[in-house]
């Protein structure tokens, strides 16, 4: 009977499914997309290569001076991020000192070029 | 009448993953079940000792999809162990929170099979409808909708902000009243009661002497949770109960489930309720000392446990990853003796196995009474043979 009454209640309603792509599907604030880099924050560090498990972050040589804390500082490297080899797991985020490497809440983009890089 | 064999998988329509069966059936009943496990294997337990504690326990999440937080908090509670560190009560709140949040997608997504393996498809769109409250909610905390990536060693990796906590409140009032819907449809509906009543049958003892876990074993009247057991995280301090049920078969299972989903959502409010203030980790060394330890988590499946051994290094020594499924196999192989053929998928999805999860190959000899496992070269090696006799023939 309970079977029943879920079917009529469940007729009357809207349905639950999102039509995408007419219809967008909601993305939290926390959620985590792809990866971005703020150039000018980032002071050449590495740990976010060190940390990363699947190695998709390799430092590439790149000179320009930065500023941390009040000081100017040479950064020697940066990091280049493999976009279909990262798994989006945020640990570059969370060990990131300066907050240059985030995972922004927007939808990875897909393709099937395994060498497209973010820098 | 003669015995005919019938060989199951390991490619099946019916099975999701790959496991081979060879039931041995007279007529439509059962006799017994040969079982040929470890079709995959994924060495993960070597890639992991490859990693340090930080690289590592992404890689964990991935043992397997549905209780990816238990594997990661199994392990993160073993080198925490191993290290002596005081993890703050957020943090430990946080965990309990997502874990039982996990519990309840879990738990709601075998209804949802279990329906589906009894023909009952309806019940399967409700239950997976039902189940998108629980995924939004692990992905407004965490991101993610299935691995969450909340554990680091010493902590959790992100905070729940006033905001998460409200909406996640705000969405169980709806949850606990459509579980409340499928309790009153378990217990009522002819489609379910048929299939399930009587199917699958084990005693306590049998459970017991079969060495079954989680809800398969607590549907027989055995009361045996690890959170209650061995309490971690916060289980010791919050109010909550081990469910068992006395059915002893497919129905009780069922049963169990549904009152641990209730449970789950009892203690997730509980948690949110009583969300202590306060940091959400601790400053971790980067090498654990040399230490043995046996890490036990309650899953949604039944008792993880990981054995981890350290040697002073930043990496694991040996990590070995029991998973409930593994345990619960020869429960199955009881179970069916004597069952009809076609209630195979209803019995074996009973103890909801995963098979991504139990890709361990180990090699026992009965009669020298010796037990190891197989190294790669071995694998490669046997392959080949495999392969070569193939060839010729």
């Amino acid at each position: 009977m309970s079977v029943l009454s879920e079917m009529l209640v469940n007729l009357l309603r809207k349905p639950f499914t999102i039509l995408y792509p007419t219809e967008k599907v909601p993305i939290p604030d926390s959620f985590r997309g792809r990866v971005a880099i703020t150039d000018e924050k980032c002071i050449g560090c590495s740990k976010c290569s060190l940390v990363c498990p699947p190695q998709a972050i390799t430092m590439v040589a790149n000179l320009r001076e930065v500023e941390f804390k009040g000081k100017v500082l040479v950064r020697k490297k940066k990091p280049q991020v493999k976009v279909f080899r990262c798994i989006r797991c945020g640990l570059c985020q969370r060990h990131c000192p300066t907050g240059a490497i985030i995972v922004v809440p927007e939808l990875s983009r897909t393709g099937t070029d395994r060498e497209v890089v973010v820098t | 009448m003669t015995e005919v064999i019938i060989p199951i998988g390991p490619q099946h329509p019916a099975l999701k993953e790959p496991v081979n069966f060879r039931v041995v059936a007279d007529g439509e009943k059962i006799v017994r079940l040969e079982l040929d496990l470890s079709y995959n294997h994924r060495g993960i337990e070597k890639a992991a000792e490859q990693r340090d504690f930080i690289r590592v326990l992404p890689l964990l999440e991935r043992v397997c999809g549905i209780c990816s937080h238990s594997h990661t908090t199994a392990f993160a509670k073993g080198i925490e162990e191993i290290m002596q560190l005081e993890i703050p009560p957020r943090a430990q709140y946080i965990r309990t929170i997502i874990a039982e949040l996990e519990r309840i997608h879990s738990h709601l997504l075998w209804l949802g099979v279990a329906g589906h393996e009894i023909g009952f498809n309806t019940l399967f769109m409700w239950t997976w409808r039902d189940r998108e409250a629980v995924q939004d909610t692990l992905e407004e905390m965490s991101g993610n909708r299935v691995h969450y990536g909340m554990n680091e060693v010493g902590g959790v990796r992100c905070d729940l902000t006033p905001a998460q906590v409200r909406a996640a409140l705000a969405r169980l009032p709806l949850l606990e009243e459509r579980v409340q819907k499928y309790v009153g449809m378990v217990n009522e509906e002819e489609t379910m009661l048929l299939r399930f009543r009587g199917v699958g049958k084990m005693t306590k003892q049998e459970a017991l002497a079969y060495g079954a876990v989680g809800p398969t074993a607590r549907a027989s009247g055995v009361a045996c949770d690890a959170r209650h057991e061995d309490p971690y995280l916060v289980y010791a301090e919050i109010p909550w109960e081990v469910v068992t049920d006395t059915h002893g078969d497919v129905y009780g299972r069922t049963c169990v489930r549904i009152g641990e989903i209730q449970e789950s959502t009892k203690i997730v409010r509980y948690c949110l309720e009583h969300l202590p203030e306060g940091n959400i980790r601790v400053a971790t060394p980067k090498t654990a000392p040399t230490g043995e330890c046996l890490s036990r988590y309650e899953a949604p499946r039944g008792e993880l446990v990981h054995f981890i051994r350290t040697n002073g290094t930043d990496k694991v020594e040996r990590i070995d990853i029991r998973t409930p499924t593994l345990a619960n196999w020869t429960s199955v192989a009881m179970c069916l003796t004597g069952q009809n053929i076609a209630d195979i998928p209803v019995i074996v999805a009973a103890i909801d196995p995963c098979l991504s999860c139990t890709s361990r190959i180990t090699v026992i000899d009965d009669r020298e009474k010796k037990k190891n496992a197989i190294t790669f070269d071995e694998l490669r090696e046997r392959s080949r043979a495999r392969w070569h006799a193939e060839e010729r023939s």
